[in-house]
């Protein structure tokens, strides 16, 4: 009777690693990034900008940042920014970073640079993030505005063993250089831990929008994790796309 | 700047008002009646509201038999008789006229025909009109109009369609199906004419054409409508209103058009036109002609919601009435 | 025995595809106690947003207009005092308690209820795909709301909205107006997204998204409301401005060095091409 128990067990757990496997090339092994994606994020994608507008749109004077817990190192910090020090100091682009980019007034290009690399570029101070999937993980970027974004889908099924019906794109984002959640000189440090979800919803008139979830932990610098969700209106192609460079305000 | 004499305000006036008379009483011989169809709302237990083609009906069912408020036109009273059936086979006692508007008040022969008045026993063959139909119930200035010499080309309303009971007091009740039913007098309003009804046990009232919800509300200066009479009356409306906690309940109100209403509905129909009379009361006291406020646009952030630019009512005739209605009142 | 055998195979055939595979399924279950977060628009949302600060928002001239008409001395009224947040405003802050009811014999989700403690709100999302009423219903500070899942999105359409607001200043959404939200839980964070389509007030679609936390402590509380007279006014009396005599509208674009034009907002303030016109209009100087 146990050894039948043990069987059961053992069958149960394969039955279970089966459906909580993406799919793909089953033979082959584990399915890439790309292959196992639910949905296309991949396109141009422009900033909504309809919370937080005189945070975003302008840069707000040092010291005005409500809603955001600092401690008090980090007040005193962001009490004390001056653009012009961060210009001088070569850091003109520290608001560009991973903490605070998506923040930003910006268009999106989403592609595949390989079949586990996801690119996210920024026509806003020109950036890129990369987020790398299972195999491609490497550590590359560790110290840069971008830090290392690891990525994974979530995949969601609507019963046990029923097919894919939707998923999310969940990426973890640590080992980043210094930069600013906000313009206006809040900081967060090369401690942070960004994580995202990325969603895509369709709407009834045909307008597709991504919304981008990310929780910031800081423990130097953020009293309170920051918790956002900025949203993005999927565009038929890149006629829009206006590089420009970081500006420091 | 132009001003205008007094008497040929009125003439002007008047004018533009029997010209309205005329659009409504030829727009219900012009509509197609055939694809109209009558639904019911259950708003109480025992009330109703139907809505087809011209204004909405209010009906009370319950042991003494069904009481109307309001019959539509004449082209439709088969199928709203076929509908008040559904909901019961009590014999119709009771319609009352909110105002004399033939949107309001066409199935007025036809339903009172099918019901019957008050009365039975040993005394009913003593009372003449006994059995020859419901008594139809309004305001003394309702009755008034739908007597007077029709427009030309306009036949006469025919007795039978006429109210048989009227009142010249501010109010008036009666008893029925359970509940205490007050009819209230809403002096110079859309009319002169206008009764709102209340429902007291059911907590419902219907207010004929002083409130509406699908447009701004028709003025009828000729017969004695004012904006200040449609504003009063909404704030009556909502001084019997009695709502449940966050006001999306309590005592319903069923407009003469539209949806079925709370008081925030009531609320926000008042604020408006509270705001365009006092716009336009403004630019009057400054001494603005009607084109001048026309131009203005004084309605421009409610237009999109209740104007209309062409049809029976528009924003334009809309203006125009407030603005000669307040001239008239400030002595211009 | 051999049923005994069959029962024992189940069950642990059940067990284990249950410590796999119920992480892809689990974020449907929403219930529970969320606390609000307010890393974003926290002076819209608690304070109060500004008179005059319509940027961001697609609304259209009407709209306008009767933002810049608009008194706040009309929430004194009794008959103000205890309007409450529709629902599509509703998270702007405050906590929430979501539950589901369920048929008792097939379990079959039928509806999600939500509480929110701002005037003690109450919605229902039918989730048995029935029909929304007719045009002439009732309409409600809540509206009428049926949801779907879609994955791990719960999308709900709500029509019947009573007229609401955008922002607390003045901005207002009219009763023609329909709503779409998703709701989307990643763990103890829960995302809450609301798209107004008003084709009364607004020029396109208009986005927001509010975030909340799972708590498994906190309570909503109750919140009394009573109307009361605060000051006596003639009857009738509706506080409003006339069209361009509210000064006080200009007041948030000089405190914040923002363009009166980019102040009164539009569908063009939303995207960042707007950044040069920004750039391009002369700065109010501070009052």
């Amino acid at each position: 009777m146990m050894k039948l128990f043990r069987f059961a067990i053992a069958l149960g757990l394969y039955a279970g690693v089966a459906v909580a496997q993406p799919p793909g090339p089953g033979p082959q092994g584990p399915a890439t990034g790309k292959a196992a994606a639910p949905h296309d994020i991949t396109g141009y994608w422009v900033a909504v900008v309809t919370e937080d507008w005189r945070y975003r749109m302008i840069t707000a004077k040092a010291g005005d940042y409500p809603g955001i817990n600092l401690t008090p190192a980090a007040q005193l910090v962001a009490n004390a920014w001056d653009p012009a020090k961060d210009i001088a100091a070569g850091n003109v682009c520290k608001a560009y970073g991973a903490g605070g980019l998506l923040r930003l007034p910006t268009r999106l290009h989403i592609t595949w640079a390989s079949d586990n690399v996801l690119s996210i570029e920024t026509d806003a101070g020109k950036q890129k993030r990369l987020f790398k999937f299972g195999a491609a993980q490497d550590g590359a970027g560790a110290g840069t505005l971008q830090g290392v974004s690891k990525a994974r889908w979530d995949l969601q099924r609507e019963r046990a063993f029923g097919p894919v019906v939707n998923g999310t794109l969940e990426v973890v984002t640590t080992q980043m250089a210094p930069g600013y959640v906000r313009k206006n000189g809040v900081p967060y440090g090369e401690g942070a831990k960004l994580t995202e979800y990325y969603e895509t919803v369709k709407e009834d008139n045909g307008e597709q929008f991504l919304i981008v979830i990310a929780n910031l932990e800081d423990a130097a610098n953020l009293a309170q994790p920051v918790l956002t969700s900025t949203n993005f209106k999927r565009e038929p192609d890149g006629k829009k796309w206006d590089p420009s460079e970081c500006t420091a305000k | 700047m132009q001003s205008l004499s007094v008497s040929s305000f009125c003439k002007r006036g008047v004018l533009l008002a029997l010209g309205i008379l005329l659009a409504s009483g030829s727009h219900a011989q012009q509509q197609d009646f055939s694809k109209v169809k009558i639904e019911a709302l259950k708003v109480r237990d025992n009330i109703y509201m139907l809505v087809g083609s011209g204004g909405n009906i209010t009906l009370q069912i319950g042991a003494d038999g069904v009481l109307i408020v309001d019959t539509q036109y004449a082209e439709l009273s088969d199928r709203i008789l076929a509908k008040i059936r559904e909901l019961s086979k009590g014999p119709i006692r009771y319609i009352i006229d909110t105002h004399h508007h033939a949107d309001h008040t066409g199935g007025n022969a036809k339903l009172r025909a099918a019901g019957m008045t008050v009365s039975g026993g040993n005394v009913g063959g003593d009372i003449a009109d006994a059995g020859a139909g419901a008594q139809i119930i309004a305001h003394e200035n309702a009755l008034l109009h739908m007597t007077a010499p029709p427009a030309a080309g306009q036949p006469a309303i025919p007795s039978a369609a006429l109210p048989t009971l009227t009142y010249f007091t501010p109010k008036k009740d009666l008893w029925f199906n359970g509940e205490g039913i007050r009819i209230m007098y809403e002096p110079n309003a859309h009319t002169d004419g206008d009764s709102i009804v209340y429902f007291r046990q059911s907590d419902v009232i219907s207010s004929g054409d002083v409130y509406v919800t699908n447009q701004y509300p028709f003025i009828d200066i000729a017969n004695g409508g004012s904006i200040q009479g449609i504003i009063a009356a909404a704030n009556n409306i909502i001084d019997l209103i009695i709502p449940v906690y966050g006001q999306d309940g309590g005592t319903l109100v069923i407009p003469g058009h539209g949806r079925l209403s709370d008081i925030g509905d009531v609320i926000n129909y008042r604020e408006m036109l509270t705001i365009i009379r006092d716009r336009i009361a403004d630019m009057i006291r400054k001494g603005m002609t009607l084109e001048q406020v026309k131009a203005a646009k004084p309605t421009q952030d409610y237009d999109p919601r209740w104007g209309a630019s062409s049809g029976f009512w528009t924003t334009t005739q809309f203006v125009e009435a407030v603005y000669k209605n307040l001239s008239t009142a400030q002595g211009k | 025995m051999n049923s005994l055998i069959r029962s024992v195979l189940l069950l642990a055939l059940a067990a284990g595809s249950c410590l796999l595979s119920s992480a892809a399924m689990s974020e449907k279950n929403l219930a529970g106690v969320w606390v609000g977060t307010y890393s974003e628009d926290w002076p819209d949302r608690f304070p109060g947003p500004e008179l005059g600060d319509y940027a961001g928002l697609p609304i259209n001239d009407a709209d306008r207009l009767r933002a810049l008409s608009w008194s706040a001395s009309l929430i004194a009224l009794p008959e103000y005092q205890c309007r409450v947040h529709p629902s599509d405003y509703a998270n702007s802050f405050a906590d929430i308690r979501l539950w589901e009811e369920r048929d008792p014999i097939t379990e079959k989700l039928i509806a999600l209820h939500l509480q929110h403690f701002a005037w003690q709100t109450r919605r229902t999302i039918w989730m048995d795909g029935r029909e929304h009423p007719p045009e002439y219903a009732q309409h409600t500070s809540m509206g009428f709301s049926t949801g779907q899942w879609d994955g791990q999105v719960l999308t709900i359409h709500t029509t019947h909205l009573k007229e609401g607001w955008l922002r607390r200043n003045g901005a207002a959404r009219s009763d023609k107006a329909t709503v779409t939200e998703h709701f989307i839980r990643h763990g103890d964070i829960l995302t809450w997204t609301v798209v107004v389509n008003d084709p009364i007030y607004l020029e396109e679609p208009f986005i927001r998204n509010r975030d909340y936390r799972y708590s498994v402590d906190n309570q909503v509380a109750n919140y009394a409301c009573d109307s009361v007279v605060e000051m006596v006014r003639a009857p009738g009396y509706i506080p409003h401005h006339l069209p361009g005599t509210n000064e006080d509208v200009k007041i948030f674009a000089e405190t914040h060095g923002i363009p009166y034009k980019a102040a009164m907002g539009g569908a063009a303030t939303m995207y960042p091409e707007y950044i040069k016109v920004i750039r391009s209009l002369p700065v109010p100087s501070p009052r």
